[in-house]
């Protein structure tokens, strides 16, 4: 036994050396998180990690990414997360890229909360960390915030609302009813709270009632941005509130909500009320010219990734990227130097204009 | 006996099985090289393997608890909601009333099996199926988790991230390496020898065949060389990275759990009830006192594993644990549990899961889209168990009941010596 014992450890001493042999202890640090002054090289991996397809422009985004950045001279990996396990699914591919080498990884966020860790191990890693249009919270390793000014949107959308129910009817009191996207996205809120600022006033003065009292952001909120669930709430505030009362408008914090809120009312019989949305769908653009939807507003996607392209170029160049707020997005960790885009109100009257240049609405405002 | 037959008898212990048993460990580490060559070495990167373990721990946490629900003839739906419930109040207790985070992790064990004494008492002692309890319950606790969370994602501290996203401190020396992984390494090496030796002093007193000197070299080498390797891997990560805690969690948990469904009493009637309950229940199995204890544990290992998800995320939010009962029930199943019950392993079940984490992983690493990945991953467990099936209907013999016959008294490494001696051992009186 005791001679077996011996061999057995020799052989296991040897496996040892010979595998220290041809491993190299710790890896590389690389890059470092200062690595600003020297930028990276001009055909460097850029990594994209998106939420699941659940609305067009996710799609397009990606598209516009993965040519942009091929453009560019960069090598890109644009992915989506699954439909059923998102948090899980964008945590591993972020990894994934970090894994990959990636210089600049660019997330749009399907949990604003819960990709802390993920950019921590970027940061060590010296990839810079872009969120786009969502911003990501709890974190102090977030480099960059580029989205469209939110908070404008929401009074877009709440001064829109207004001006359609005052043109149908010139004096109130009016009622409507108010959605909010989903409480896990950072930006639902914002939407929500840039919408109240116009519509509280005319609240409190009594043009306007929200006839079923549910004004909370957490009475309204809609999980996952699910049309579904929109749907379903609208159906219900009918037949709980809109039995005997004509409803006039409501806030609808997107597109995709805006017409299942839609397909409810006309579910039920009713007028189709004023309703706001956002993202310029192709449906929602064809329900507006065909007077269904009232509004709904331009973030050109295609701007927004332009934007984002040029702000991994400047970081590829070495340079700091252009931002333009350096005050008003605190992520809970830092205040997040960010670059705005300005959103635009669309409706029926201004569609044509809005999306001259635009080759997939254009045709359609015609 | 052919010399091979001998030979292969010899390194894979066992008469009436062969190679075939270690289908599926061949076919993960298949999988490993084939990615490894894809990914031009990036499979095997020291920052990979950890984040694989990392990313998919919780994973196979739930797989051990499914196994031992579906062995028993269950099923178990509501792993993913009750994670999620355990999570959200989890992280509501540190930041509400500002529990100690290991006081809070201690919560949600509790938590976990409160809810498991309930569902447990639904299927143990008023019959109702578990597919049905569990499917109540995978409402119930999602319902749960947004009634208590308002569908708001919250934070947890520092301290309590460490076992989703912690790692071993770095101690001692500066050898390039991070020491305590190699420590546990060095500890794995000298447990697998021991038992190599164990196993030849139990045939030796059992008057069996005495394994060949140098068979037990070699066997000895080979697990010896993959712990190396895994633990040089491990511990050569960034600086401030090592074998990640949840890992550690992970594979303290296999260890017992494997050792409890081989080797006692109790581990034993779960597998007579699944077999045959009428059976057992006339050989003086306690089949509800079983019944009950396999849907406690499994929530209370749901309940971990929403803590560990929630500490790597940081957070606790509305979308956890969605699909994870799924992943879990595909890992048990493409280890080669039987759907009718009675059959299956833990290593097994790991085996499985590693399977698709490393698929999962590896298809991601080549940049194909969720949407393309999620078709492969039905694609392999539905071929897998047809593969299984097709073979027994052929009254071949059948790669997974194979498998499982040998892994069913054994941890996945140290493979052989076990098998051997495990009739001695398992014969409990019951």
């Amino acid at each position: 036994m005791r001679n077996f014992l011996g061999k057995s450890v020799a052989v296991g001493v040897i496996a040892a050396l010979a595998l220290t042999a041809c491993g190299s202890g710790r890896e590389e640090e690389p890059g470092g998180s200062d690595g600003n002054a020297k930028g990276f090289a001009a055909n460097a991996l850029i990594g994209v990690a998106l939420p699941a397809k659940t609305s067009e422009n996710w799609v397009l985004a990606g598209d516009l990414f993965t040519n942009g950045l091929t453009e560019a001279g960069f090598a890109s990996d644009v992915q989506y997360a699954g439909a059923s396990t998102t948090v899980a699914d964008q945590q591993a591919q972020i990894t994934a890229m970090i894994t990959k080498g990636a210089k600049v990884i660019v997330i749009g966020a399907t949990d604003a909360a819960q990709l802390s860790t993920q950019v921590a191990a970027a940061h060590q890693a010296g990839a810079k960390v872009i969120a786009y249009d969502r911003l990501i919270t709890n974190t102090p390793d977030l480099d960059y915030y580029v989205a469209f000014d939110n908070f404008k949107v929401g009074q877009l959308q709440g001064r829109a609302l207004l001006d359609g129910l005052k043109a149908r009817k010139p004096n109130g009191p009016y009622h409507i009813e108010l959605f909010s996207g989903s409480p896990d996205d950072n930006n639902a809120g914002v939407f929500f709270n840039g919408a109240m600022d116009v519509l509280k006033p005319e609240i409190d003065k009594g043009t306007v009632v929200v006839a079923s009292k549910q004004t909370d952001v957490k009475q309204t909120a809609i999980q996952g941005w699910k049309a579904e669930g929109a749907q379903a709430r609208m159906d219900q505030l009918l037949t709980s509130t809109y039995g005997n009362r004509e409803l006039d408008g409501v806030l609808s914090p997107n597109d995709t909500l805006a017409r299942a809120i839609i397909t409810s009312v006309k579910g039920a019989g009713k007028k189709i009320p004023v309703v706001t949305g956002q993202d310029s769908e192709v449906e929602s653009v064809r329900s507006i010219m065909a007077g269904e939807q009232y509004m709904t507003i331009n973030k050109d996607t295609r701007n927004l990734v332009r934007q984002t392209i040029a702000m991994v170029k400047a970081l590829q160049a070495g340079q700091t990227p252009e931002v333009n707020d350096t005050k008003s997005y605190d992520n809970g960790s830092k205040v997040v130097d960010t670059y705005l885009l300005p959103p635009v109100a669309v409706t029926k009257a201004n569609a044509a204009e809005a999306y001259a240049d635009d080759p997939k609405l254009a045709p359609l405002t015609r | 006996m052919s010399r091979a037959k001998d030979l292969r008898k010899n390194l894979f212990g066992g008469t009436t099985s062969n190679a075939r048993q270690f289908g599926m460990i061949f076919t993960l580490v298949a999988i490993v090289v084939l990615f490894q060559i894809l990914t031009d070495g990036l499979t095997l990167r020291s920052d990979n393997l950890i984040a694989l373990f990392q990313q998919n721990s919780y994973i196979l946490i739930l797989a051990i608890g499914m196994l031992m629900v579906i062995v028993a003839g269950h099923i178990d739906l509501s792993v993913g909601s009750v994670a999620a419930f355990a999570g959200i109040l989890v992280a509501k207790s540190m930041s509400d009333w500002s529990l100690p985070w290991p006081a809070a992790v201690a919560f949600g064990l509790l938590i976990g099996a409160a809810i498991g004494a309930w569902q447990g008492f639904w299927v143990a002692y008023v019959g109702v199926p578990a597919f049905i309890v569990t499917l109540a319950g995978m409402l119930l606790f999602r319902g749960g988790n947004q009634f208590i969370g308002n569908a708001d994602t919250i934070p947890v501290p520092e301290g309590f991230r460490v076992i989703g996203a912690g790692f071993l401190p770095e101690v001692g020396p500066n050898t390039g390496y991070n020491n305590l992984t190699l420590l546990l390494g060095l500890a794995a090496c000298a447990a697998v020898a021991w038992r190599e030796v164990r196993a030849r002093r139990t045939r030796r007193e059992m008057a069996a065949d005495p394994t060949p000197t140098w068979i037990s070299i070699l066997r000895l080498a080979v697990m010896v060389g993959a712990i190396v390797f895994a633990s040089l891997r491990f511990a050569s990560g960034r600086v401030g990275t090592s074998f990640p805690v949840s890992g550690i969690i992970l594979v303290a948990l296999v260890l017992a759990y494997s050792f409890y469904t081989r080797n006692t009493a109790g581990g034993r009637h779960i597998y007579a009830v699944g077999g045959n309950s009428r059976a057992a229940e006339l050989s003086g199995v306690k089949l509800r006192r079983v019944n009950f204890l396999v849907m406690t544990n499994m929530s209370v290992l749901a309940a971990l594993a929403g803590m560990i998800f929630v500490a790597r995320s940081a957070a606790s939010g509305p979308q956890d644990g969605n699909g994870w009962e799924l992943d879990a029930i595909a890992a048990v199943f493409i280890g080669g549990a039987a759907v009718s019950g009675g059959i299956g392993t833990i290593s097994g079940s790991i085996v499985g899961g590693l399977v698709m984490a490393v698929l999962n992983n590896g298809l991601q690493l080549l940049g194909v889209g969720t949407d393309r990945v999620q078709i492969i991953k039905g694609l392999v467990l539905l071929l897998a168990v047809a593969l299984d099936v097709y073979n027994k209907r052929q009254g071949r013999f059948s790669v997974i009941g194979g498998l499982t016959r040998s892994l069913r008294r054994d941890t996945p490494t140290p493979a052989a010596p076990e098998a051997q001696r495990a009739p001695a051992v398992t014969k409990v009186p019951g």
